[in-house]
């Protein structure tokens, strides 16, 4: 049964890795959902997260061939609801003043977000949570005037799947 | 610590392929490969074969590889040459055939701008190599050849691709040696759990028709001797793949045939009655089993595969094994008691089929051709098939009975493959002979080697079946497309003064009773030699099942509206 899986790969902090990583998932043709790419905590390490849409069984092989990807130190699935699912957005908004302004910082109070930056060019804005949260947030912020909105794109911790969905093929189209 | 040297990067190249055993190199140069070719001929342990096209050099690196199990080694330059690799790399990378690719490259301070001859050869060999990889700074030249051999050879083996620009080629770089590696390996792999021999060993005690599905990975393994012991001690007849062709005697009381598309009905049925499958080193390719969904669906599967990424991945396993098949089998096989299964076996044979007399309607019959050829030379020859109705008669018709004598390209599937191939396994076992067998179409991707053959003194046998057609696309028109060969009738040169044109010896063969002589004739050829046999226009491969049908779903003859008034 097809579901939402959460990838997490640790690999080199090389273009070309990242390049055969990326290739590696568009040819098994998943759906995809949200590929976020940053540095992983250890230096020369980069951390690539995607949610792909499969079976457990056909999941577990998508990371054992990352894993025989050279450049890949590590690669694992979980599925989604199994793992912590995070997304920050960083909001520049219009300059605001008097009353709208003591509207913004309740709004953005409602959502635990801070300000990070203000001058007379505007304000900038960050709030974490699950996707749905900050893009509710965002929504909200929507009357005051956005000038950017910048995801970072779902970011995960997750726990790993048990072995043994690896013995069990996705259904296959008859060619 | 060893003592330094400084070599250029080209020096240093030839020098790291010596020390990793390579002695013969397949390439052609160009301009960004150039310092190599001028550092080459200072390095007599290193034979250079001047192909006439790259892709060539390519296949007969895997060729070479696949006959002598070390990494065979191509050469070319940016752009075209690079580019002209690509098919016989993604041929060594589905067959898992250990190739090492050196490309020049165009200098770093080029790269990026277009330069004349300037591609991205990494990034468009990343999906059909194991490793694609720039060598980007002098320092890490050494390294990175080195460990493109480790990577080539180890695990589950494949193509490497070691892309070098001309200015590191040019550099003055220290080396101290093989031993004085910097880089570290990272290779994760799989932290596999323990194998469970014990349910493996459980489900074959209780099964009353199991079958053995040997692959490549027996070959690729050396595990030839360990198939076999398991096999009679455990009485289960054993099937063998197209790859998996010559890693079990053909004259052993269990071998039964190859499975799948073009397989023999009994060795069919046998795997749609079967209760159990051990699979070892196959990976369930859907011209193994057609449609998975009828596939075996009464059998459980073992799968003994060194790759833990194809368990499961095409049918349901219900215990893997995963490792090197040498040596799981005699583990597994230490856990069961002698069986005989007679019972089981004269099943599977009450169902094998007597081939029609008039089987391939005049012309000449493969089987005879093939029957001679394994006559002649006694059964000691290496037969390198193409891609093609051939393919599929030497795959079925060859008695082979030594190990790892059959050579094609099986996943990729890639025409052209035979004649340059062969050069490659020649050189691998340049004391026995040599057959390259082609169709009329898959030889003609490739015949300018045959100027390779006479330049570089390469005994290789060539065999043409020329029916005149793509003969299996034909096949298949004639079955599913009522009868429209599109584009299928193939001309071909007169072949007999084309090898002439070669200055080699060539014959035509049109009557069974110049099979022999012509075969004879070309082996006692002090070089290389050519034999067209013209078969039969129509003739067909049987039996086969129907793209997207079931192993039970065989046809054994023509369908009746496709047949000729």
């Amino acid at each position: 049964m097809s579901d939402w899986h959460a990838l997490t790969v640790l690999m080199d902090d090389k273009l070309v890795t990242l390049n055969a990583a990326v290739g590696l998932l568009r040819r098994r043709n998943l759906p995809i959902r949200n590929v976020t790419v940053g540095p992983a905590l250890a230096d020369g390490t980069t951390r690539l997260f995607a949610m792909i849409e499969t079976d457990g069984g056909t999941a577990h092989r998508i990371a054992e061939l990352f894993r025989k990807v050279i450049g890949v130190q590590d690669a694992r699935v979980a599925p989604a609801d199994e793992a912590v699912l995070r997304e920050a957005v960083l909001v520049r908004l219009k300059p605001a003043g008097g009353d709208a302004y003591a509207e913004l910082l309740d709004v953005l109070g409602l959502y635990h977000a801070s300000v990070v930056e203000e001058s007379p060019d505007g304000l900038v804005a960050e709030v974490s949570g699950p996707a749905s949260f900050v893009l509710s947030c965002v929504r909200a912020l929507e009357r005051f005037g956005l000038l950017d909105v910048a995801r970072s794109g779902t970011l995960a911790v997750d726990r790993p799947v048990p072995g043994p969905a690896i013995t069990q093929p996705s259904e296959m189209p008859v060619s | 610590m060893s003592e330094s040297h400084v070599y250029s990067g080209a020096h240093l190249t030839c020098k790291v392929l010596l020390e990793e055993g390579v002695d013969v190199v397949f390439g052609y140069p160009g301009g960004a490969i150039m310092p190599f070719y001028h550092a080459l001929p200072e390095f007599p342990g290193l034979r250079h074969v001047l192909v006439r096209h790259e892709q060539a050099a390519a296949h007969a690196a895997d060729g070479y590889a696949r006959a002598s199990g070390r990494p065979g080694v191509c050469v070319a330059t940016s752009g075209p040459g690079a580019t002209n690799l690509v098919t016989g790399l993604a041929t060594a990378y589905m067959d898992n055939s250990p190739v090492v690719a050196i490309t020049g490259q165009v200098s770093r301070a080029m790269m990026g701008r277009d330069a004349f001859q300037e591609t991205d050869i990494v990034g468009i060999t990343l999906p059909i190599t194991k490793w694609s990889v720039l060598v980007e700074r002098p320092e890490d030249l050494a390294d990175v050849l080195h460990e493109a051999f480790h990577v080539a050879r180890s695990g589950r083996p494949g193509p490497v691709l070691v892309d070098i620009p001309k200015d590191i080629q040019n550099s003055r770089i220290e080396y101290r040696g093989a031993g004085a590696r910097t880089a570290e390996r990272r290779h994760p792999g799989r932290a596999a759990g323990a194998p469970d021999f014990e349910a493996a060993a459980r489900l074959i005690e209780q099964a009353e028709r199991p079958l053995i599905l040997a692959g490549h990975g027996v070959i690729l393994g050396e595990a030839m001797d360990e198939l076999r012991a398991f096999a009679e001690r455990s009485g289960i007849p054993v099937i063998t793949t197209l790859l998996g062709i010559s890693g079990f005697p053909e004259d052993h009381p269990l071998h039964l045939g190859m499975p799948g598309m073009h397989g023999e009905v009994h060795v069919n049925r046998a795997i749609q009655h079967a209760d159990l499958l051990v699979a070892v080193g196959m990976r369930f390719d859907d011209r193994v089993t057609g449609n998975t969904a009828g596939f075996a669906r009464h059998a459980k599967v073992i799968h003994l595969e060194l790759d833990p990424s194809e368990i499961g991945k095409n049918v349901p396993v219900d215990v893997p094994l995963v490792g090197d098949a040498k040596v799981l089998l005699p583990h597994l096989a230490a856990r069961l008691r002698p069986r005989r299964r007679d019972e089981w076996k004269a099943e599977i044979h009450a169902q094998q089929r007597e081939k029609p007399a008039d089987h391939y309607r005049g012309g000449l019959s493969p089987e005879t051709i093939l029957q001679s050829l394994h006559d002649s030379t006694g059964g000691r020859v290496n037969v390198v098939a193409d891609v093609g109705q051939h393919q599929m008669w030497v795959a079925k018709l060859f008695p082979y009975r030594r190990p790892n004598q059959h050579f094609s390209s099986g996943g990729l599937g890639s025409m052209g493959f035979a004649v340059p191939a062969a050069m490659g396994v020649w050189l691998a076992r340049p004391d026995e002979p040599v057959w390259a067998i082609s169709g009329d179409g898959g030889f003609q991707m490739n015949m300018q080697e045959i100027a390779t053959m006479r330049q570089e003194r390469l005994p290789v046998k060539l065999a043409i079946f020329n029916n005149g057609y793509l003969g299996m696309v034909r096949q298949w028109q004639q079955f599913f497309h009522g009868r429209r060969y599109s584009q299928t009738p193939i001309w071909s040169p007169d072949y007999v003064k084309l090898a002439d044109a070669y200055g080699i010896p060539g014959w035509r063969v049109e009557a069974s009773d110049e099979i022999a002589g012509a075969i004879d004739a070309a082996l006692r050829t002090d070089g290389p030699a050519l034999v067209e046999f013209v078969i039969e226009q129509e003739a067909n491969v049987f039996p086969m099942i129907p793209p997207g049908a079931t192993l039970s779903d065989v046809i054994e003859s023509a369908p009746a509206e496709s047949v000729s008034a």
